[in-house]
C-alpha cells in the first residue's frame, strides 16, 4: 500500500519482495540546519515514485536519510520494517547519488570489480553491466579519461550490479544524452515492475513519463504523495499547429509555430477540434503545452 | 524478488585503498624514494658518519612525503561521493579512516624498504660496515618516527578534511601534510637534544614520542564514530 500524508492512494498490490520504505515525522540535515522537516510517507508497491523539487527544496537531503547515510534528528525511516542503520535493511537498498561516486585511481573494469565487491556481486555480473550500459569499449580506461557522460554510465552500472528491493535513484539521468537517458529509463521501467524506484528528477516530462506517483519536496516538507495520473495543473494549454495559415486562429497567442489556447482540462480538446475544423483550420499536430508537474516548482 | 535470509556483512576493502593509494599517490611516493635514494646513495658513497646521520634524519620526513596517496584517495572519495556510497551499503566511517591509515603505513613500508635497501647496499659495497649506533639510530628512531608520524600526520589530516570545506593545492589538508608530519620529527629531535645536554639517553625519549604518536592516532581512530557524524563524511556538492 501506498500512504501519503495528504491522503490515501488506495489499496494497492505489494511488492514482490514485500520490502517496503516507511518514513515517519523524519526531519533530518546538517550539522544543526534542519533541511527536512516532519516528512511522513510509506510505500511497498513496485513502482517509480518521482521525487520533485525545486533545487534546494531537500530531495539529496531526503534520498540521504532514506539510505541511512543521514541520521534523521527526529523520527525515522524503516526499510523492511527495520530501522534503516541496520545492516539487514542496507542490504535491501541501492543507493545512486547525484555526484558519480567513483574512486579515483582504477580503471572501468576495476572500478565495477570494485563495485562488486562492495555488493557482493559476481565477475559475471561485471561482464553483464558492461554489456548492458555498453561500456565495454571503455574497459580498460581510467575513470579520469571519461568524459561527465561515460562516468554517469559507469555509476549507473553498479546498480544493475544486483538486484535489491528498493532503488533510491539521486537524477540518475543527469549528464546523459537523450538516447542513453531514454535507454536507462526503460531499464528503471523494467526494473519497477518489480522493485521500489524511487528517483529524483528535474526533467517533469521524464517525471511524467516514467512515473506513476510523485512526491514532491517543497522547503524540506512533503507538499504531494499522489498518483501523478491525478494531477492537474492550474491551467491547461495546448498547442495548434496548421498546415496553413486561417483567420479563425487570429486572437491566439504564439509560441514558435504553435497557436495556443488555454482550456479548463483535457476533456475539452475534442470539442475545441470540431470548433477549429468547422471554421476551416487545417490541423498538423495538436498537444498540450507544458505540464501539470511544473506548478510542483512554483 | 529480494530477500536476504543472512545479513552480508560489508567487504573491507582494504586491499582496494592500498592498491587505489600506490596509483593515485605515485608521483608522491616516487619523490619520497627518489630524495631518499639520492641522500642514501650520495651520502653512502662519501662513506663516514654522513650517511648514518642524514639517512636517520631524513627518514621520517621523506616517509611522510611519499605516503601522501593515502590521504589523497581520502579527499577525493569525500569530494566525489564515494564515502556516501559505501557508508549506504553499511561501511563504518572508522573502517575509512582505518584502511586509509592501513595504506599510509603500507606507502611508508615501500618506501622505507627500497631507500634503505639501495641506500644501505651503496654504503655496505662500499666497504663501510653498519656500526652499532647506526643499526639503533635507525631501528630505534628513524624507523619507528617514519610510521607514526606518518600515521599521525595521515589521522590528522582526515579529521581536517572532514571537518572542514573542501580546499585545493596547498592550503589543503594534503598539501599541509608534510608540513604536519616533520612536526614530531623536530620536536623529539629537539627532545633528544636537551637529553644529551643533561646526560639523559636519547632513547627514552625516542620511545616516548613514538608512544604519544600512536597513542593519538588509537585514539583518534577509537573516537571516529563519536567524534565524527556522518554528514562529515557527505560531498558538500
Amino acid at each position: 500500500m501506498a500512504v501519503g500524508t495528504h491522503g490515501s492512494a488506495g489499496e494497492l498490490p505489494r511488492s514482490a519482495s514485500g520490502v517496503g520504505i516507511s518514513c515517519r515525522s523524519v526531519s533530518a540535515g546538517y550539522l544543526g540546519t534542519t533541511v527536512l522537516r516532519d516528512i511522513s510517507f510509506a510505500i511497498d508497491e513496485p513502482a517509480i515514485y518521482v521525487v520533485l523539487g525545486p533545487n534546494g527544496a531537500g530531495k539529496t537531503t531526503l534520498f540521504r536519510t532514506l539510505a541511512g547515510i543521514l541520521r534523521p534528528s527526529q523520527g525515522e525511516v524503516r526499510i523492511g520494517g527495520e530501522p534503516v542503520d541496520r545492516q539487514a535493511s542496507r542490504n535491501h537498498l541501492h543507493y545512486l547519488s547525484h555526484m558519480d561516486g567513483i574512486p579515483d585511481g582504477l580503471r572501468v573494469r576495476e572500478a565495477l570489480q570494485f563495485y562488486a565487491r562492495v555488493e557482493r556481486a559476481t565477475s559475471t555480473d561485471v561482464e553483464r553491466v558492461l554489456d548492458l550500459l555498453e561500456i565495454r569499449d571503455l574497459g580498460g580506461n581510467y575513470l579520469s579519461q571519461l568524459s561527465a557522460g561515460q562516468k554517469k554510465r559507469v555509476s549507473i552500472a553498479r546498480v544493475f550490479l544486483r538486484e535489491r528491493a528498493i532503488y533510491l535513484l539521486d537524477e540518475p539521468t543527469s549528464n546523459l544524452d537523450p538516447k542513453l537517458a531514454r535507454e536507462i529509463r526503460t531499464l528503471i521501467l523494467d526494473l519497477s515492475r518489480e522493485k521500489v524506484v524511487l528517483y529524483s528528477s528535474h526533467n517533469l516530462f521524464e517525471a511524467r513519463e516514467i512515473g506513476r506517483y510523485v512526491l514532491a519536496i517543497r522547503a524540506g516538507r512533503l507538499a504531494l504523495f499522489d498518483r501523478i495520473e491525478n494531477l492537474r495543473g492550474s491551467h491547461f494549454v495546448v498547442g495548434v499547429r496548421v498546415l496553413e495559415p486561417s483567420e479563425a486562429l487570429a486572437g491566439y497567442a504564439r509560441e514558435g509555430d504553435y497557436f495556443l489556447r488555454e482550456l479548463s482540462g483535457p476533456d475539452q480538446v475534442p470539442a475545441l477540434l470540431r470548433d477549429l475544423e468547422s471554421r476551416g483550420v487545417k490541423i498538423r499536430e495538436i498537444r498540450e503545452m507544458g505540464n501539470p508537474l511544473e506548478d510542483l516548482f512554483t | 524478488m529480494v530477500s536476504p535470509l543472512t545479513v552480508e556483512r560489508p567487504p573491507s576493502l582494504l586491499s582496494a585503498t592500498i592498491r587505489r593509494s600506490i596509483v593515485v599517490g605515485r608521483i608522491y611516493l616516487l619523490f619520497g624514494i627518489g630524495y631518499l635514494l639520492v641522500f642514501g646513495i650520495v651520502t653512502g658513497l662519501a662513506s663516514g658518519p654522513a650517511f648514518g646521520s642524514l639517512i636517520t634524519l631524513f627518514l621520517p620526513v621523506f616517509a611522510v612525503v611519499g605516503a601522501l596517496g593515502g590521504m589523497m584517495v581520502f579527499t577525493n572519495d569525500r569530494l566525489k561521493g564515494v564515502f556516501e556510497y559505501l557508508i549506504a551499503y553499511g561501511i563504518s566511517p572508522r573502517r575509512l579512516f582505518a584502511n586509509v591509515l592501513v595504506a599510509t603505513l603500507v606507502l611508508v613500508s615501500i618506501v622505507l624498504g627500497v631507500s634503505l635497501t639501495v641506500g644501505l647496499g651503496v654504503y655496505l659495497a662500499r666497504g663501510n660496515t653498519i656500526s652499532a649506533g647506526l643499526a639503533t639510530d635507525l631501528v630505534v628512531y628513524s624507523v619507528p618516527m617514519s610510521y607514526a608520524s606518518a600515521a599521525f600526520a595521515a589521522t590528522v589530516g582526515m579529521f581536517w578534511t572532514s571537518l572542514s570545506s573542501p580546499r585545493s593545492g596547498m592550503n589543503s589538508p594534503v598539501g599541509l601534510m608534510p608540513i604536519i608530519g616533520i612536526a614530531p620529527s623536530l620536536v623529539t629531535i629537539g627532545g633528544i637534544g636537551a637529553a644529551a645536554t643533561v646526560g639523559v639517553s636519547p632513547l627514552p625519549v625516542v620511545i616516548c614520542a613514538v608512544a604519544v604518536l600512536a597513542g593519538v592516532v588509537l585514539l583518534m581512530l577509537r573516537q571516529v564514530g563519536r567524534l565524527m557524524p556522518l554528514e562529515r563524511l557527505l560531498s558538500p556538492a
